[in-house]
């Protein structure tokens, strides 16, 4: 699957790693000014506590000025910016799994079908949330394999790396995921067809 | 090919379409910028741990605080000379009417609220572009290395500037602070369309 992160379309100048590199204050704000909105709203997206993903933005830009020396350019500096944010935030989920003694297989076990209407998308399409929400309903668990898979492109293989589980519990993950969300795209499917009509009447 | 899209399907009960659907409504949704106050806090963090070179608005380079002794220098002991020199080499354009008006302390207070002006109105720009020419970074980090060198002179306790010596700073900070805003507001020009 391509990068299609938004992490990618950001270019900065190698000149401005190097300085970053010896400590250079100013470097490192240019940085943060580039890739904040999206290390932010990755933060934001897996724990849904503003609160708590800025400290994870915090977490992981201080990872960066104590690593950037050892950055070689290999990949893109977005690529490894990311790889941060998303492990920062994993450990804190960790951390708030382990804190409820809760193991990630135990989280997804507390969203059932018989739960979607206090915790997520209602199958009929009328109380459907709009996707944002429908996102932020899912449970932890299943929204971060989503938006890692969907949004990120990081295979099943680096989802399992990255949560210390297998191949198929991140695609099964992935699957019940969408079946929560189905309903938002027979939903959005339904408005695009009604104004497609409405457009076609004018 | 068509093997895995099947396969892909059953598992995730969705079809590639609805899959490439969903996928792109994920990636437009839209994303979300940290308050200003983060960066603030990751600087504090980061200058207590030495991972990054103090902010320069609280300690100059070496170089900057020697430029600005020379300064201080040049102005207690060559000025006076000119000053009194009937026909100065190079002739100045001073504010006439402000010099003719205005008493030393008035002066100091005119620019100090120039220089605050200049500094609302500097908070007032958009934050600087994601992607940013390294020549126009390092002016700006230039221009706010020598305007945070003149604060450290400033508000050196020890420092004790005379009246003369400290208008001089504040004209001088009243100048880079406008070239910076001049250079923050074509880049905000720029990125604006």
């Amino acid at each position: 699957m391509p990068d299609m992160s938004k992490f990618a379309d950001i270019k900065i100048d190698p000149a401005i790693v190097k300085r970053a590199a010896r400590g250079d204050a100013r470097a490192h704000e240019i940085i943060y000014r580039a890739f904040a909105t999206p290390v932010y709203s990755i933060c934001l997206r897996f724990t849904r506590v503003p609160a708590q993903a800025e400290d994870l933005v915090q977490e992981t830009f201080i990872e960066i000025m104590r690593s950037i020396a050892k950055f070689r350019g290999e990949a893109a500096l977005g690529s490894w910016i990311r790889r941060i944010a998303v492990t920062k935030s994993l450990m804190y989920l960790r951390s708030a799994w382990t804190a409820r003694s809760q193991s990630l297989a135990e989280d997804w076990g507390e969203y059932t079908a018989g739960d979607a209407a206090t915790h997520g998308v209602s199958a009929h399409p009328d109380d459907a949330l709009d996707l944002d929400s429908a996102l932020a309903n899912l449970p932890s668990v299943s929204r971060t394999v989503v938006w890692l898979h969907d949004v990120e492109g990081f295979t099943h293989k680096e989802i399992a790396q990255f949560m210390g589980k297998s191949e198929s519990f991140s695609k099964s993950q992935l699957s019940r995921a969408y079946q929560r969300l189905r309903p938002m795209l027979q939903l959005e499917h339904e408005q695009t067809a009604s104004d497609a009509e409405l457009m076609r009447s004018c | 090919m068509a093997g895995d899209r099947k396969e892909d399907e059953m598992i995730y009960g969705l079809t590639m379409d609805e899959r490439d659907a969903l996928q792109q409504g994920l990636r437009r949704l839209p994303e979300t910028p940290p308050p200003r106050v983060v960066w603030d806090r990751i600087r504090a963090q980061a200058e207590a741990e030495g991972l990054i070179k103090r902010s320069l608005t609280r300690r100059p380079s070496t170089w900057y605080a020697m430029g600005l002794a020379a300064a201080v220098a040049l102005a207690v002991f060559v000025a006076p000379g000119l000053l009194r020199s009937p026909e100065p080499a190079f002739p100045t354009i001073p504010p006439v009417a402000t010099v003719a008006a205005q008493t030393p302390q008035e002066s100091l207070r005119a620019l100090q609220v120039e220089s605050r002006q200049i500094e609302s109105d500097l908070r007032a720009l958009p934050d600087d572009p994601r992607v940013m020419r390294a020549s126009t970074a390092a002016t700006i980090h230039e221009l706010e290395e020598r305007i945070a060198a003149i604060d450290y002179q400033l508000n050196e306790p020890g420092a004790q500037l005379s009246p003369d010596n400290e208008e001089i700073f504040w004209r001088e900070r009243v100048r880079l602070m406008k070239t910076l805003f001049r250079l923050r507001y074509a880049q905000a020009q720029r990125t604006a369309f």
